[in-house]
């Protein structure tokens, strides 16, 4: 199995892949290993990765459509609309039906790579990633968590009592008795729940103090990545300035978060060892992040431009090199649910 | 290790003290029995020992309250997390994460006790309550009784030296009671845990307890002590314990092998009756008729070739174990499953295709837990919902307000719902399905939860709707209930009917159904103190205490 | 000081909230600007989910007590729960039945309450339905926001004090009505600038420098027609049916609840 922390590395990797390259041969690229990687991981009876593929159908057309009905750019006139209709007027070119195109299949990889990640990762363990500054964030989830199929449990045992008295269901305020009680007993359990927290000793050992005053610096952490944005939007010249701002205003909250951590008195019981797999899977990502985003000189080839006139977009091996590590987590699948050849 | 002087507790914007004059004293090691009603305050007396009150509910303290030398009152329950384990009723709503080891060690956790040592005590604490190959499971898969020893698990991972028990076997069926209270007694026996638990249901525990306290109604002072001393003051009783109070058994038997030999000596020297053969119902009209009933879910069979009838004017125990299909098979009376074979006529008229509000109508079925049911505002609110459902408010076939009278319930007819006692709601969910006047009624375990003075208001109130030629079908565990009330007892396994007959013959065939006295008195016939004592000639100069049967009504 | 700068670390978040839904056309009225389109979106991806961590640190406080951990818990399972009837049973449009429990909650405990309930409902209901993905931090971002702005409506609105009556006047559920109306709107808004600039690309800014301001506005609304306004109009609408079906008996049961949370401790006189 694959650690949880890595999947999410994982599916973020491909977004900034997805998101650093126009280019629509590293982007079809990249949707093959996500779908691969898809189909290795997932159960013996889904195989096909239909959900991508549906996803594309319409997300792909939709795109293609609505970049060459507003976009009127480019040299290779398909036809052309009369120029009285407001914003579709104009020439439908070539040229901005492939842009649209790419947008499409940009979407698709990015909701591939996370449909991929909801596919592996158990809930509970997605919970556990909470840092250690945001425990009780993570409590209510983990308690969110464990009371929905009880939640789901009353649900239906409310609609059969409410059944048992004469209740119909027919229009929206039929809704009413059945709300109603499922939010009543919902808050009377939180009451039960809370003294049970408490008398298993929630709350009893005090946090540290904190050294720092969080909330100051966290407003400057804010001001100083919004400062550092708008400049780097408005005054362009400054965007090395502007960068700098905005990497310390990350850093301060980040900081925030990890003293705020330190702070918490509490220790964990789930240890989790790294395995050959987590660190495979990480080693993939980190040649993608290597390959692709450091100019190496194959960095030219990321962006690809179809106007004016379409051209065949280039492609550099040690970047498509890049982009197979993405594939790591297929090499890692489990064997018994690896797909008979 | 407690010490209460004096000690009073009010409730804010009471106007009595829900505790008062509360002193006694528990040493280490002792197992301790609380009692008294619902409501008397031994969920509050509880709460007191580790702070929860007055800490979640505010109010007004006076005495002096110790526990291993600390104050709650003054410290709160955060601290006294530490000293004092707290189980609570329901095993539902005390868990926070998903999986078994997770939660027991979610204590542990919030006490920042290094990895290594926690592993250690979450083993420890897994293999105390046989909970070791449960380790991974996720706990909504867990039984009932499996539920509440891992809560009884995480109270215990803080190694605290006292344990307080809400009820903690209210919610749970006999066998999962049983398994609970062994493992109870096997933590104060080979550990000295200082254990204190309340629970309705004396019967089971009483021969493991060292002193009981026994809180009268509440602001009374309660009275604590040895429990043979305490149960002289006890109203009502288990069957035995009141048979051999009547009886004048010394020492007082706490168990049925401790009366065993009263028992005998009784026999002997009372000139004893036999049991008159039971009333025959002759063949009444049957309300109820279940005709090769079969039902299952996606895969396994729930039911198989059912056959069943209620008549008019019959009351008829459905018992059996968990699982055993009881639910079920009332669901499919009332329409809310579709069995895939079988016929089920209610009145003479086939239920197949009719709607469930429909159905419902003539058979009020009152679920499991009543509060799904309330959600309007006042009480006389939820029958004015039920007739308005079935459009019958123009004309009700009872006036709600004379049903609330026979519930008992006027007095609160404009209180809301859930501010009532569990007993209180039972009988407002009743009155909210029973007030299209039905000819059958369906209860699904009716008294789980219920103290004795409450089981014997719904059976005076089942009795006067018997004898007006109600049907009644109650699924119920509870065997000296059954004993008290049931003209005949139906017996469910893996979803067959296997035994049909009057009480005396079928609860006597089967050890896990068969009442104290049955056990006490086998081969006689009897099922109930009073049959017993009404039997046995009790010598001349011993009056018999009327409240022996506990038939208060 | 911790007033300010708590009113500042809102302030902020908000400009950083509305900032990010300009982006695109101020992006595009700048020329020879470095970002483009799909890498602007990264950036401001980053930048919405340190706001949102800036944001649930100073909603979280320094820790929360234990009736408010357990309460959030089992309002967010239940209100999750409603979205798996909106899974099963398909609901037209952009509407979903998580919005009013989030709105009614901030409502009634408050905005530090409203926002956390709102950002973790999204996140559960992402979880169970298997909706984690980058568009994530926008969801609980803006599901927070509503939260917690329903919130300042329960005190703006002498909420607090309606509430002692324990019943909702009809000026204040409408109120509620046109503010969870216009939060439907808003919401769709907030969650199209996710993928904007996926959708818009950056090829043409680049080659066509500088399109403008105005060009990309009428573009971005003729998409907002195309993609959105149908489907936001159905959460509107959607929301505001709910409100005036469910907001006056939700409210008195959640203000009957909150009552048992006010109370003192007082040593009885002899």
């Amino acid at each position: 199995m694959i650690d949880v922390r890595v999947w999410l590395l994982w599916a973020l990797t491909a977004l900034v892949a997805a998101s650093s390259t126009r280019n629509p041969l590293y982007i079809v690229l990249l949707l093959l290993v996500v779908a691969l990687v898809g189909v290795f991981w997932a159960p013996a009876h889904r195989r096909l990765p239909l959900a991508p593929l549906r996803f594309a159908l319409v997300a792909v057309p939709l795109a293609a459509a609505f970049s060459g009905l507003t976009a009127h750019l480019g040299d290779t006139v398909l036809f052309c609309l009369p120029p009285w209709l407001p914003l579709l007027g104009g020439a439908v070119t070539l040229e901005s039906l492939v842009a649209g195109t790419i947008n499409g299949l940009t979407l698709t990889v990015i909701w591939g790579a996370f449909a991929v990640l909801n596919q592996v990762a158990a809930v509970h363990e997605l919970v556990r990633l909470a840092p250690r500054a945001f425990r009780d964030a993570g409590l209510v989830l983990s308690i969110a968590l464990t009371y929905l199929p009880q939640t789901s449990r009353s649900l239906a045992r409310i609609r059969e009592a409410q059944a048992v008295r004469g209740h119909r269901l027919r229009g929206p305020r039929d809704w009413l008795p059945i709300l109603i009680p499922l939010l009543i007993s919902g808050l009377e359990r939180s009451t039960g729940l809370s003294e049970a927290m408490v008398a298993r000793g929630y709350g009893a050992v005090s946090d540290r103090p904190q050294p720092l005053p969080a909330r100051g610096l966290l407003a400057l952490g804010l001001f100083l990545l919004l400062g550092g944005w708008m400049t780097w939007l408005f005054v362009p010249r400054w965007a090395a300035g502007a960068l700098a701002a905005m990497i310390a205003g990350g850093g301060l909250v980040g900081a925030v978060v990890w003293w705020g951590g330190r702070s918490v008195q509490r220790t964990t019981y789930r240890v989790h060892r790294w395995g050959w797999r987590d660190v495979g899977v990480m080693l993939g990502c980190s040649l993608l992040l290597l390959l692709v985003l450091l100019p190496l000189g194959g960095q030219r080839t990321l962006a690809y431009n179809p106007y004016p006139l379409l051209a065949a977009p280039p492609f550099d091996p040690l970047v498509g090199l890049g982009l197979l590590g993405l594939l790591a987590p297929a090499a890692a699948a489990p064997g018994p649910r690896r797909p008979a050849a | 290790m407690i010490r209460f002087d004096r000690f009073r507790y009010t409730y804010p914007g009471a106007s009595q003290p829900a505790l008062a004059d509360v002193t006694f004293a528990v040493e280490q090691g002792e197992l301790v029995l609380v009692t008294g009603l619902s409501g008397a305050g031994k969920s509050t007396l509880l709460r007191c020992i580790n702070g929860l009150v007055p800490h979640f509910s505010g109010g007004q303290v006076g005495g002096v309250i110790a526990v291993a030398g600390h104050d709650p009152v003054a410290e709160g329950p955060a601290v006294l997390s530490q000293i004092v384990g707290f189980v609570f009723q329901d095993p539902e709503s005390q868990f926070v994460v998903d999986e078994v080891a997770d939660e027991i060690a979610f204590a542990l956790e919030n006490a920042a006790v290094p990895r290594p040592e926690m592993r250690a005590r979450v083993e420890a604490v897994l293999e105390m309550m046989g909970l070791t190959p449960l380790r991974r499971r996720r706990i909504d898969t867990l039984s009932g009784g499996e539920k509440q020893r891992v809560a009884i698990a995480a109270a215990l991972a803080l190694r605290p030296q006292i344990l307080l028990l809400d009820e903690p076997t209210s919610q749970l069926d006999p066998r999962a009671s049983e398994e609970v209270l062994q493992a109870l007694v096997r933590l104060n026996r080979q550990l000295g845990l200082t254990i204190l638990l309340s629970e309705h249901r004396l019967e089971r525990v009483l021969p493991y307890v060292d002193r009981m306290v026994h809180l009268p109604g509440p602001g009374q002072p309660p009275q604590a002590g040895p429990p043979r001393s305490v149960l002289r003051h006890v109203d009502p009783l288990p069957p035995l314990v009141a048979l051999g109070r009547a009886l004048a058994w010394e020492p007082l038997p706490l168990s049925v092998e401790e009366g065993r030999p009263f028992a005998e000596r009784a026999l002997q020297d009372c000139q004893v009756r036999r049991a008159s053969s039971p009333a025959v119902l002759g063949d009444l009209e049957p309300i109820l008729k279940v005709e090769n009933l079969s039902f299952a879910f996606a895969g396994p069979v729930v039911l198989q070739g059912v056959n069943l009838v209620v008549r008019r004017g019959e009351l008829a125990a459905l018992m059996g174990r968990n699982g055993a299909g009881k639910t079920t098979l009332l669901r499919c009376i009332v329409g809310l499953l579709q069995p895939q074979e079988g016929e089920i006529a209610l009145a003479g008229r086939s239920i197949w295709g009719r709607e469930t509000a429909e159905v419902c109508r003539q058979a009020a079925y009152l679920p499991q837990e009543p509060d799904s049911l309330l959600f309007a505002d006042t009480v006389a609110e939820e029958l004015w919902v039920t007739l308005r459902n079935h459009g019958l408010q123009a004309q009700p076939p009872i006036h709600p307000h004379a049903l609330l009278d026979r519930l008992g319930l006027q007095a609160v007819r404009a209180a809301y719902p859930r501010d009532l006692s569990v007993g209180q709601r039972q009988r407002v969910a009743l009155g909210a399905v029973t007030v299209t006047a039905p000819r059958l009624l369906l209860l699904d375990e009716p008294t789980r939860g219920m103290d004795y003075a409450a089981k014997e208001s719904l059976l005076a109130l089942l009795r006067e709707w018997r004898a007006e030629g109600m049907g009644v079908l109650l699924v119920t565990h509870d065997v000296e209930l059954v004993a008290q009330a049931a003209d005949r007892v139906i017996v469910l396994e893996q979803g067959r009917v296997v035994a049909d007959g009057p009480p005396a013959e079928v609860l006597t065939a089967d050890a896990d159904f068969a009442p104290q006295v049955a056990r006490l008195f086998p081969a006689c016939g009897w099922l109930t103190a009073a049959e017993a004592l009404a039997r046995l000639t009790p010598p001349a100069a011993r009056p018999i205490q009327s409240s022996a049967e506990g038939d208060a009504a | 000081m911790g007033r300010m700068a708590s009113g500042a670390i809102y302030a902020l978040s908000a400009a950083m909230g509305i900032l990010a839904f300009a982006s695109p056309f101020l992006t595009a009225a700048q020329t020879g600007t470095a970002l483009s389109g799909a890498k602007a979106a990264l950036a401001m991806m980053a930048l919405i989910g340190l706001s949102l961590v800036a944001l649930l640190i100073e909603m979280q406080g320094r820790s929360l007590d234990a009736r408010t951990v357990a309460l959030l818990g089992v309002l967010v399972a239940t209100t999750s729960v409603l979205r798996f009837v909106e899974v099963i049973l398909p609901m037209p449009g952009g509407f979903s039945p998580v919005f009013v429990p989030i709105i009614l909650a901030g409502y009634v405990f408050g905005a530090r309450f409203g926002f956390l309930m709102g950002a973790f409902t999204l996140l559960v209901s992402a979880m169970i339905t298997g909706g984690v993905g980058p568009w994530l931090p926008y969801q609980m971002y803006a599901a927070g926001w509503v939260g917690m702005t329903a919130g300042w409506l329960g005190r703006a609105g002498g909420g607090n004090r309606a509430m002692a009556a324990r019943s909702l006047a009809p000026r204040h559920l409408i109120l509620l009505a046109v503010f969870s109306f216009a939060w439907g709107f808003l919401y769709g808004a907030i969650m199209n600038v996710y993928f904007w600039p996926y959708a818009v690309g950056s090829a043409e800014q680049s080659w066509a420098a500088g399109i403008g301001f105005a060009e990309m506005l009428s573009r971005y609304a003729a998409f907002y027609a195309v993609t959105s306004l149908g489907w936001d109009l159905l959460r509107a609408i959607g929301n505001v049916v709910l409100i005036l079906l469910l907001a006056s008996p939700t409210v008195r049961v959640l203000q009957r609840f909150r009552q048992r949370f006010h109370f003192a401790v007082q040593a009885a006189h002899d």
